[in-house]
């Protein structure tokens, strides 16, 4: 699952808030240009400075689903290596889920901020 | 998701349906190149190429799991998991040919026999007539002060009914039925059962004509006007081949000209679904061709008429009971000398109306829920025994089961797609069952009733018949798929790994072994029952008839048919014995209104000079038949004192009668009843004196106490409007003798059309006489066979299963000095404790069902030692034949290969 590896934590339990933001990240990562699933890994590990990574076995398994849904789509091209390589792109459906979804993260996240901010008695 | 969004995720989806090895390859091209590109990431880290391969792969968490997670992930739609399920399971039965035919076969052979018998129980409980609203449609009854029931009505009757009925019947309709009368079209003429009803009757009954019209309310009950015939469809289309210009021919009804107007639409059978009605007049006609009396219109004596009617909407038969009661305390009060208005009921149309017993229907749907549920019996069988097999295969799939788990399915992946499998096997099994099962009610069919009634024995294969077999079949997927998915997923791959292929746990052999003692308990129960049912039939078979029936012919004619008035029909009768007589072959020749256990039983009430009825009991009755004096010699019923008929007994003699030894006994009990006397309340001025008493024979049933019997000569109570049955006694055979007599009869009177031609033996298979024993005896067989069929194929199963699970425990035994024949006690001794289980268990079942049975057995005891016993024998025998064939295998192991076989 998503991993925030700060200082090497183990793996914690999958839950629906988590499946969510990644499908979030993965859409926000793939506005910019079309990316197979070892870039889209890179560059989600280099945005982030380090702090958020894939696992391999969680990575493919939403971008299919992802593609399932309909919010992105994918080609195969042949990559720089010679071989084909299959790329995913952003499509208008996803764009709009990825409003939507990052609506929803902006009024969560500064919903708990307010909440941790709480002043003590 | 909205629409436009859907349609488009729409192509993607079926593309995973439909070339879903494409996808995957493509899904393994994807994570390849991820591993590629993860293998030179750390190759660039300074790794060597293999162990960047191998940290790669441990990244990606095993490919083949990570394939199967992504495709999971794409299975946003269970539509697409199902599917898949289903090609599986497909494949996988495509490659055991073996093990699928048995269990389709098996499964088959239990669904066909549920659904022939539910198309029958349905054609005789459940069908009604094709009508508007047959819900709304009753017939009527009435009970008579002494209790008993009659559907019979007279026509003022009916005219009262319907004219105070007014608040419960919308519409109220008269028939006269099952009138046999002689159509004669273009020349050629035959016999036609029809129908004279009131001019309202098809407006009750709400139905279109097929062709032409049907009988209008205007019709008048005037013999002269409106002489129509309306024509049967299936009578049409048999006789007239469909043609459509039969509307508007013109035809003779038993010699009285009429028209052909219009044919009843395809599927109305008349007021009973059971019996055809092939022609309808309407009743006014009945006084002129039937000679119903030409008093029929104001004759309250004359009670021939049945009366339907339609209930207003919203009434039941049961609220309407209370109004119908008081109509009928009104008539009893108006006309006291009728005594059979203690009250009117109306009953629902049913396959068995007009009903004049309101416990036939029960009868019938017990009978129906009898066999119902030893088809059911066999259904469970056939479950039990392909439930078994697929445990059996499930051992041998555990492997692949485990396997499977370990590799990231869940269980309730594995468990559904188990169930899938089975429920493709009953499927199959339904399918091939309802063709069976088609073909089965098909055969039945096409038995031969021995009547000339026209019997509409069409078991179709309706709605409900296919709804039964499918729920029966999802039943049975159910039952059977479930018990081997459950243990199937449980398996642990550790364990297997060092387990062999039949080599299964204790627990899955001990419910095999149950299942298989259940199969054997239920088919002992089967036997059982058809063993009883068919002593029951040996036993009325057997039973004294009290007459001889070998070498005797029937030929049943119908005089007025002829338009012969009453004095030509005994002219012509008188003739035509001589001319019988003088045939070659032919010892003697009779005639007789009614044959034994025939479908007309004639009774007159009586009263006995000297006799009074004790208080409470209604007027004495007896049956009676009008015989011509040769009928004892031909039937053989020996006389027991004082003389039979003389030719001198003529019209102008003296009225005498000719009784049996149970009328003698009942009322002149100790005396003798030579040269008494008694009358007919029929006709109470002649007073009939006693001639002679006959031995008691059977008349109306094959069992049951002898009822007091009357012999009249025919030609002192002749009946121009009843059949009359020529019987001859003859060794030559039917088929000889049929053209000859025939001949005869046409030689006197060409038009005459011959009825019936059948021997008397033949004819005591019919409806009144051996036929439901024969049908109840064939059915019960054939369950209790295919019972045996299937209990013995699983006893051979688990047996061999189990034999082979211990072959390398019997080579070791062997290796350590056992002699075979300690080997195969062993065998035995476990199929001992299944056989002995199972006939305990059968026993017990069949006891339990015995009072059931018990309504049905004749002469037989429900708990009758001999059948048990035998039965037992029966399963036993064949139970330790099917352990045979494994034991014997088992004692020829070679130690050696039992040692190395794993």
């Amino acid at each position: 699952m998503l991993v925030s590896v700060t200082e090497d934590m183990e793996m914690s339990k999958p839950s629906d808030l988590v499946q969510g933001t990644l499908d979030m990240l993965l859409l926000k990562i793939l506005v910019l240009e079309p990316m197979n699933g070892f870039a889209i890994s890179q560059r989600l590990k280099q945005v982030s400075g380090d702090v958020l990574q894939v696992s391999d076995g969680s990575l493919y398994p939403a971008l299919h689903k992802l593609e399932q849904e309909g919010w992105i789509k994918a080609e195969w091209k042949t990559s720089e290596y010679g071989r084909r390589a299959k790329y995913y792109s952003l499509i208008r459906l996803g764009r709009r889920q990825l409003e939507k979804e990052a609506d929803n993260w902006g009024r969560l996240s500064s919903a708990i901020s307010r909440v941790v901010k709480l002043k003590e008695a | 998701m909205r629409p436009e969004h859907w349609l488009y995720t729409l192509p993607l989806r079926l593309r995973s349906l439909f070339h879903w090895a494409q996808v995957d390859q493509e899904l393994d091209d994807e994570l390849r190149d991820h591993l590629d590109r993860k293998t030179e990431e750390y190759v660039a880290k300074g790794m060597t190429q293999e162990e960047a391969h191998r940290r790669a792969r441990l990244d990606l968490g095993g490919i083949e799991q990570a394939k199967e997670r992504c495709r999971d992930a794409r299975r946003v739609n269970w539509i697409q998991d199902f599917v898949q399920d289903l090609r599986f399971g497909l494949r996988i039965l495509r490659k055991s040919p073996g093990f699928t035919t048995v269990a389709v076969l098996t499964l088959a052979l239990g669904i066909g026999a549920n659904t022939a018998i539910f198309s029958v129980v349905d054609w005789l409980t459940l069908r009604v007539p094709s009508i508007a609203k047959p819900e709304q449609v009753t017939t009527l009854a009435s009970q008579g002060t002494d209790g008993g029931y009659s559907n019979g009505f007279s026509y003022p009757d009916f005219e009262d009914i319907r004219n105070q009925s007014t608040t419960v019947f919308s519409d109220v309709a008269a028939s006269m039925d099952y009138q046999a009368d002689g159509l004669s079209v273009d020349g050629k003429s035959e016999l036609m059962w029809a129908s004279y009803v009131t001019g309202n009757f098809f407006q009750m009954i709400g139905v279109k004509p097929a062709l032409g019209n049907l009988i209008e309310p205007t019709a008048g009950l005037s013999s002269h006007d409106e002489p129509v015939l309306v024509l049967g469809y299936a009578f049409w289309k048999a006789h007239f081949g469909g043609d459509s210009r039969v509307v508007g021919k013109s035809a003779l009804v038993n010699g009285r000209p009429v028209t052909i107007i219009g044919v009843a639409p395809n599927g109305f059978h008349g007021i009973s679904p059971l019996l055809d009605m092939q022609g309808y007049m309407p009743l006014g006609m009945a006084t002129v061709t039937a000679d119903a009396g030409k008093d029929l219109v104001t004759n309250r004596k004359s009670l021939g008429l049945t009366i339907s009617a339609r209930l207003k909407p919203g009434v039941t038969p049961a609220s309407a009971q209370p109004e119908l009661r008081v109509i009928a305390r009104r008539l009893a009060a108006q006309y006291p000398s009728m005594d059979n208005w203690r009250t009117l009921i109306a009953y629902a149309l049913g396959p068995l109306s007009p009903i004049s017993n309101p416990d036939t229907p029960n009868t019938v749907r017990l009978v129906g829920a009898l066999f119902l549920t030893l088809a059911g019996l066999v259904l469970t069988l056939a479950c039990l025994n392909v439930a078994n097999l697929l445990l059996a295969r499930a051992s041998g799939r555990q492997r692949e089961m485990a396997v499977r788990a370990a590799l990231g399915g869940w269980r309730s992946r594995l468990i559904r797609q188990l169930l899938i499998e089975s429920l493709l096997l009953t499927l199959l099994g339904c399918v091939a069952g309802i063709a069976l099962g088609l073909a089965a009610s098909r055969w039945l069919g096409s038995i031969n009733l021995h009547v000339s009634f026209p019997f509409v024995l069409d078991f179709q294969f309706d709605w409900r018949v296919f709804s039964y077999a499918f729920g029966a079949a999802v039943v049975t997927a159910l039952l059977v798929g479930i018990a081997p998915a459950l243990r199937a997923t449980r398996a642990n791959l550790n364990d297997l790994l060092h387990e062999s292929a039949c080599t299964t746990t204790t627990g899955r052999q001990r419910t095999r072994s149950v299942l298989v003692v259940a199969q054997v308990g239920g088919s002992l129960m089967l036997l059982i029952v058809a063993g009883l049912f068919v002593r029951s039939l040996r036993h009325v078979q057997r039973v004294n008839l009290g007459f001889d029936p070998g070498n005797v012919l029937n030929f049943t004619i119908n005089v007025h048919q002829t338009g012969y008035n009453e004095a030509q029909a005994q002219d012509f009768l008188r003739s035509l014995l001589p001319r019988v007589r003088a045939l070659p072959g032919v010892e003697s020749a009779s005639l007789a209104a009614t044959i034994p256990m025939g479908l007309t039983y004639l009774g007159m009430g009586l009263k006995i000079e000297g006799y009074q009825p004790p208080p409470g009991q209604s007027a004495p009755l007896a049956g009676y038949n009008a015989v011509s004096p040769q009928y004892f010699a031909t039937m053989r019923i020996p006389l027991r004192r004082g003389r039979v008929f003389l030719d001198s007994d003529g019209q102008a003699s003296q009225p005498i009668a000719v009784i049996n030894e149970a009328m003698a006994g009942k009322y002149w009990h100790g005396e003798d009843p030579l040269g008494r006397h008694f009358t007919s309340t029929d006709d109470p001025e002649h007073s009939i004196e006693v001639v002679g008493i006959v031995k008691n024979s059977r008349v109306a049933q094959p069992y049951g106490p002898y009822e007091p019997y009357v012999y009249v000569p025919l030609v002192q109570h002749y009946n121009n409007q009843m059949p009359v049955t020529l019987q001859l006694r003859t060794s030559l055979p039917l088929a000889s003798m049929n053209h000859e007599v025939v001949d005869t009869i046409h030689s006197l009177a060409p038009a005459m059309p011959v009825l019936d031609t059948e021997t008397m033996s033949g004819s005591l298979n019919g409806l009144n006489g051996f036929m439901l024993f024969e049908i109840g005896a064939g059915l019960a067989a054939s369950l209790g066979i295919l019972g045996l069929a299937l209990a013995t194929v699983g006893v051979y199963g688990v047996v061999s299963c189990g034999a082979s699970q211990r072959t390398h425990e019997i080579g070791i035994r062997m290796a350590l000095g056992a002699q075979p024949g300690k080997v195969l006690k062993m065998i035995f001794r476990q199929a001992l404790f299944i056989v002995g289980g199972g006939i305990a268990l059968g026993v017990l079942a069949a006891a339990c069902i015995a009072v059931l049975v018990g309504n049905f057995l004749v002469g037989v005891s429900s708990f009758d030692a001999i059948t048990y016993v035998g039965a037992v024998l029966i399963i036993a025998a064949v139970a330790l034949a099917a352990c045979y064939v494994p034991a014997r295998r088992a004692m020829r192991v070679d130690p050696m290969v039992a040692l190395r076989y794993e």
